[in-house]
């Protein structure tokens, strides 16, 4: 198979990691006011943790070694849930404090700009591949 | 996108190009380099029988490639389209592909008519 796009590669994984991302804040933002999840407690934020496979491409000269990202895990963030005077609610304790989840929406907003604009940065690079490509497919038109 | 269908290199006319790999006719001097018995016995037609390795074959291989990519799209589009959790890019990525590899069998195509009609228009 002819390979014509080959460190797009590298840009597909990583926008499949930043959509893994998107979708871990989406449930995060959904979740920021639930008191009562699927074990009882409060929902715990989640945190997508990324790491680099260690890919062997394959070339006539040697092995260019790439490594492009993954999705680790997603992991729940530890920290204590947020407590809340509510006394009205289901969900409170004697003291009528409620437990919240440990999200922060600006947080959460800026986590989803930052995965926003790494998104952008790798489909610009794969804009500028295919731009590479039908550049140099273009030598010697006249 | 529709698959293109396979493309023969007889089908596509290429055995014109084919024949321009034709080595001498004339025996060639004792230079120690072995030619291969069909390469250098042309048949009485003039072309070439397409071995492993003629142009011709490698012409030919490579438009099946490029239709694999096309094929390969096209699954990932209705994939895609039948609801199936196959990322928007990866098929948006696998049409890009097939679509510049298109893009250089229609170059290859382009040089290799030019450089048959410029034979064509020689004056002998």
């Amino acid at each position: 198979m002819i390979q014509i796009l080959t460190g797009v590669d590298n840009s597909a994984a990583a926008l499949t990691a930043e959509q893994t991302r998107l979708d871990v804040i989406s449930e995060n933002i959904a979740n920021a006011n639930t008191t009562h999840g699927v074990d009882g407690k409060p929902y715990q934020r989640r945190v997508v943790v990324f790491e680099s496979a260690l890919q062997q491409a394959i070339s006539s000269d040697g092995s260019v070694q790439m490594s492009p990202v993954q999705v680790a895990r997603v992991q729940k963030d530890d920290s204590p849930p947020i407590q809340v005077y509510d006394p009205g609610n289901p969900d409170a304790d004697s003291n009528g404090m409620v437990s919240t989840p440990n999200i922060n929406i600006n947080e959460e907003m800026a986590d989803m700009i930052s995965a926003s604009r790494s998104y952008e940065a790798n489909l610009a690079v794969i804009k500028n591949a295919r731009t590479m490509a039908m550049e140099t497919l273009s030598i010697g038109k006249h | 996108m529709s698959p293109i269908p396979v493309i023969t290199p007889a089908a596509a006319g290429m055995t014109p190009f084919g024949g321009m790999m034709t080595p001498e006719a004339t025996p060639l001097p004792n230079t120690g380099i072995q030619m291969p018995e069909e390469l250098a016995q042309p048949t009485a037609t003039g072309s070439v029988q397409p071995t492993s390795d003629s142009f011709a074959s490698m012409l030919g291989q490579f438009v099946s490639d490029v239709n694999a990519q096309q094929n390969i799209s096209a699954q990932a589009v209705s994939a895609l389209q039948s609801g199936q959790s196959v990322p928007l890019h990866q098929a948006v990525i696998s049409m890009e592909e097939a679509n510049v590899s298109f893009q250089l069998m229609v170059e290859v195509r382009n040089r290799l008519l030019d450089a048959y009609q410029e034979i064509m228009r020689m004056q002998i």
